[in-house]
């Protein structure tokens, strides 16, 4: 007999004006110890088949099944005491979003023991020191301290692994996994990972991994079921999936990880389109120091040098809290800089007056990653594209709406959209909404800030085909800002890697991937998830201490430079730059 | 912990000084005196040594410093409407009815209203929760004198289960505390089920769900701890509005309590009594406000224990 036994599931939501179909007729099994992947993009009904299974769903869900058996239990009859057998004993669930799966105001510590206590007779001592060693397993080091630490004193990766520990904490039969590494930094998502590939072995559970992400499929699982839709595409070993695709649908998600790179065509101007000349951004930080305050200073953003040649895609990409973001905000004016220049088109911007600077907003532009709060929601998609237009006076009304309109055609939309608010699109939709704004002006520069990192992987690609085709047509200058090196793969010229508020390597993309100097655009690249199940293998991952220590030493002569006691931006080859010590 | 007491107790007394100067000079700015020739016939002569008796020929500053030495002593004065008594043992005296009765009405009225949001929040769109909604609604809307009044209609007047007004028997005391319960229960019904309702739509509670926790746990525990500390912060400030009394409930009863003077003390133009209630409350809210913040670092772990790893 399977652990999970599911036949011809059904689940819809009772909504205003009718019922919503989420999940239609699916059917799957997983045995003891196996590895099942799930892929599908939002609203495929992966999520929703899974939490049927634990009867987490709201009381709004319909469900239905022929079958719906975890561990033996039927799941439609289990009564109470069944119910706590099936969650945290049958199944232990991990989330996507560790920062808000912690109840707030109790510690680590408490809610493990208290998960522990409310399966077993275990007094609060054992419990609390069994909750310690199940933090230990999960390579948590000062396990004892972290289980008197609040949620919100650590980070998002710290809690994951200690969600992890968590379920672990009453040895599920099967663990499931939904989307638990997406709302993470890549180098981290690649440590989660491993170490519930980990734990799956040592415990000797059941994994169900819930993903949009093939890569993590690719990682992590033996099967796969592939979801469109509400309904199965097609399911089988990970290999044969990924070998030969059957479904159009699958065909399509495996397209989008093997996107091919087109440089673009750069011009003949010697001066950037956009230049940012040491420019820094510093926040004064309060700390209270006994009555009084003290205040500090944190460096967001640490002296940056960098340039946008025109017609070219320059990316930016780095974790989170190393200032990317910071920066091409900075760039945009949209946040003042502490310090330094910023140049467009030659001409210095950053002391502009908003009056002086109107004329230059026109040429540079922004897409943010959140279409949804970009756009204002009382506003046909006709008026929002039409509005920079407006403001800069351009046109007569009509013209504006015309203008608007075949902008709705240019970035791939039905004109019969227009008169269509925000909240009636999909999170792709809206995106293309937004770049068409941003387009209308005609601007040279475009920053965009992570935009496609909220859409689903085939959207994304998408999204990324459209900014080139874009770029190529208006000979755009783009600065494409993402925390994640297999985006930019496909669509930028050069990288440009930012750690901990500065600038530690900068190479045409194609070298980034090849040769890669700096350790932590090494750790970066080998934290990016295999395209093939094939190239799986263990990882090894650096401490910050350890990327520190592995900065490259380069002496004078190799450099030109002087030697400095700290580490400085140095060529290594024509547009290769990267941060090294230089000594004599 | 203690650096924020300290750095609290130094702002309160800032703002009480400052509350102070204000009430002062806005007493002293309206025209006309204690003594106007309409309210007090007397001759000129006798009105300028009543003024020297009580300090009021002297200029507004030194008033003020004499005024405040005195209540840097506890002596607050005596009042002009009722001379025979020193305006603390007045206060100590109309006090006692106004807090217990008020007291008493937001005592039960928070425990009472905390338990009806609760129904309503974990029964949504149930009779319930349009029962919360409707006694939210129907006790911050009708104004405290038109529920005094219906209260004595109905159960006085019609039904004779209960004494209309008066003080001091006990069985008469049940309906101006209904009558001061209103407001606590419409309040805390209304902040605990959004604050319930808002804390069960988080994430957490679906993971406690999931890791198998009974709903009794997960309500009991997790949530009600959860959305306490909103509910907690508005307490305090609540009781001390409702304790100091109300003129309306107070007049509609017939209770010889605090309400009435606030007024009286503006209209007679009883500086002393003004004064000393106007900074008594000042005080009672600063302090009100000062442990409100206390208890709600105690409940909250991310004020209580800083950032960062």
């Amino acid at each position: 007999m399977s652990l999970v036994e599911i036949e011809d599931l059904r689940v819809s939501f009772r909504q205003y004006g009718g019922a919503v179909d989420a999940v239609r007729g699916v059917s799957f099994t997983v045995n003891e110890g196996e590895s099942l992947g799930i892929v599908g993009e939002s609203g495929s009904g992966k999520s929703v088949s899974c939490a049927a299974l634990l009867r987490l769903l709201p009381p709004t869900a319909e469900v239905s099944a022929t079958t719906l058996r975890l561990d033996g239990i039927d799941v439609a009859k289990a009564g109470k005491d069944d119910l706590v057998r099936l969650r945290g004993r049958a199944a232990a669930m991990i989330f996507q979003d560790p920062m808000t799966a912690f109840d707030p105001v109790f510690t680590i510590g408490h809610q493990i023991a208290e998960t522990i206590q409310a399966h077993r007779n275990s007094s609060a001592r054992d419990a609390r020191k069994e909750a310690e060693d199940l933090l230990q397993r999960v390579e948590i080091k000062n396990a004892s301290d972290v289980l008197d630490y609040y949620p919100h004193q650590l980070s998002g990766g710290m809690l994951q692994r200690a969600m992890i520990a968590m379920a672990l904490s009453c040895r599920p039969k099967v663990l499931i996994a939904d989307e638990p590494t997406t709302a993470l930094d890549v180098t981290i998502q690649a440590q989660i990972l491993q170490l519930i590939k980990k734990v799956q072995a040592e415990f000797g559970m059941a994994l169900i991994m819930i993903t949009h992400d093939l890569g993590v499929i690719a990682e992590t699982v033996d099967r796969v079921l592939v979801m469109y839709r509400g309904e199965v595409m097609e399911q089988g070993p990970v290999q044969q999936i990924f070998d030969t695709p059957q479904h159009d649908y699958t065909k399509q998600l495996l397209a989008s990880l093997h996107a091919r790179f087109e440089p673009s065509r750069g011009s003949d101007s010697d001066t950037p389109a956009l230049e940012l000349k040491g420019l820094a951004k510093a926040y004064r930080i309060r700390r209270r120091r006994g009555l009084f305050n003290e205040y500090v200073d944190f460096h967001a953003v640490q002296e940056i040098n960098l340039a946008l040649p025109k017609n070219r895609i320059v990316a930016i990409v780095g974790e989170s809290g190393s200032g990317k973001t910071t920066t091409g905000m900075m760039a945009m004016r949209l946040t003042d800089a502490s310090s330094g220049q910023i140049l467009v088109d030659g001409h210095d911007i950053s002391n502009l007056s908003p009056e002086a600077l109107k004329p230059w907003r026109r040429r540079m532009q922004v897409v943010f990653q959140d279409s949804y709060s970009a756009l204002d929601p009382m506003m046909t998609l006709a008026q929002i594209i039409a509005e920079p237009l407006h403001i800069h006076g351009v046109g007569s009304p009509r013209e504006q709406t015309e203008t608007a309109l075949s902008w709705l055609d240019r970035v791939g939309l039905d004109r019969s959209f227009a008169n269509r608010y925000p909240h009636e699109l999909s999170g792709g939709q809206r995106q293309r909404v937004a770049i068409a704004r941003a387009l209308v002006l005609e601007p040279t520069v475009l920053v965009a800030d992570e935009p496609t990192s909220a859409l689903d992987v085939t959207v994304k690609a998408q999204i990324i085909g459209l900014l080139k085709k874009l770029q190529a047509e208006m000979g755009l200058s783009m600065l494409f800002i993402s925390h994640d090196l297999s985006t930019v793969k496909s669509l930028t010229d050069s990288v440009v890697v930012m750690y901990r508020g500065r600038v530690v390597e900068e190479a045409p993309t194609e070298r980034i991937f090849s040769d890669p100097q700096h350790p932590y655009t090494r750790a970066l690249l080998e934290a990016v998830p295999v395209t093939n199940p094939r190239d799986k293998r263990s990882r090894n991952f650096l401490s910050a201490e350890e990327i520190e220590a592995r900065t490259p030493r380069l002496t004078v002569l190799q450099t030109g430079v002087a030697p400095h006691s700290k580490p400085q931006l140095v060529a290594i080859a024509p547009g290769h730059r990267v941060e090294a010590y230089v000594t004599n | 912990m203690l650096g924020f007491i300290l750095r609290r107790l130094v702002s309160v007394a800032f703002t009480f000084i400052a509350v102070s100067i204000i009430i002062f000079l806005m007493m002293h700015a309206v025209p006309g005196g204690p003594f106007d020739a309409n309210d007090m016939p007397v001759s000129e002569a006798v009105r300028a040594k009543m003024m020297a008796q009580l300090g009021l020929d002297q200029p507004l500053y030194v008033q003020y410093l004499r005024y405040m030495w005195g209540v840097m002593q506890f002596d607050f004065g005596v009042p002009y409407q009722s001379p025979g008594e020193s305006v603390l043992q007045l206060l100590s005296r109309a006090w006692v009815p106004s807090l217990v009765l008020g007291g008493l009405g937001v005592l039960i009225g928070a425990p009472l209203g905390i338990l009806l949001g609760m129904a309503a929040a974990l029964n949504r769109n149930s009779w319930i929760d349009y029962l919360a909604s409707a006694v939210a609604t129907i006790g911050l809307t009708i104004p405290v004198f038109v529920t005094s009044m219906l209260l004595i209609l109905v159960f006085a007047v019609w039904l004779k289960w209960l004494p209309a007004s008066g003080w001091p028997h006990p069985e008469r005391w049940i309906l101006p505390i209904i009558a001061y319960a209103a407001i606590p229960v419409a309040t805390y019904a209304r902040y605990t089920r959004s604050a319930m309702l808002d804390t069960m739509s988080r994430p957490f509670v679906t993971v406690l769900r999931a890791k198998g926790l009974s709903e009794q746990r997960i309500v009991f525990q997790h949530v009600l701890r959860n959305s306490a500390i909103p509910l907690v912060t508005v307490f305090l400030p609540m009781f001390i509005g409702t304790a100091t009394g109300s003129i309306f409930v107070e007049a509609m009863f017939r209770i010889p309590g605090l309400g009435a003077y606030f007024v009286s003390s503006i209209e007679t133009r009883d500086y002393p009594l003004e004064m000393a209630l106007m900074l008594m409350i000042t005080f009672m809210y600063c302090i009100a406000y000062l442990l409100s913040d206390i208890v709600y670092a105690l409940i909250n772990p991310r004020i209580r224990v800083g950032g960062a790893e």
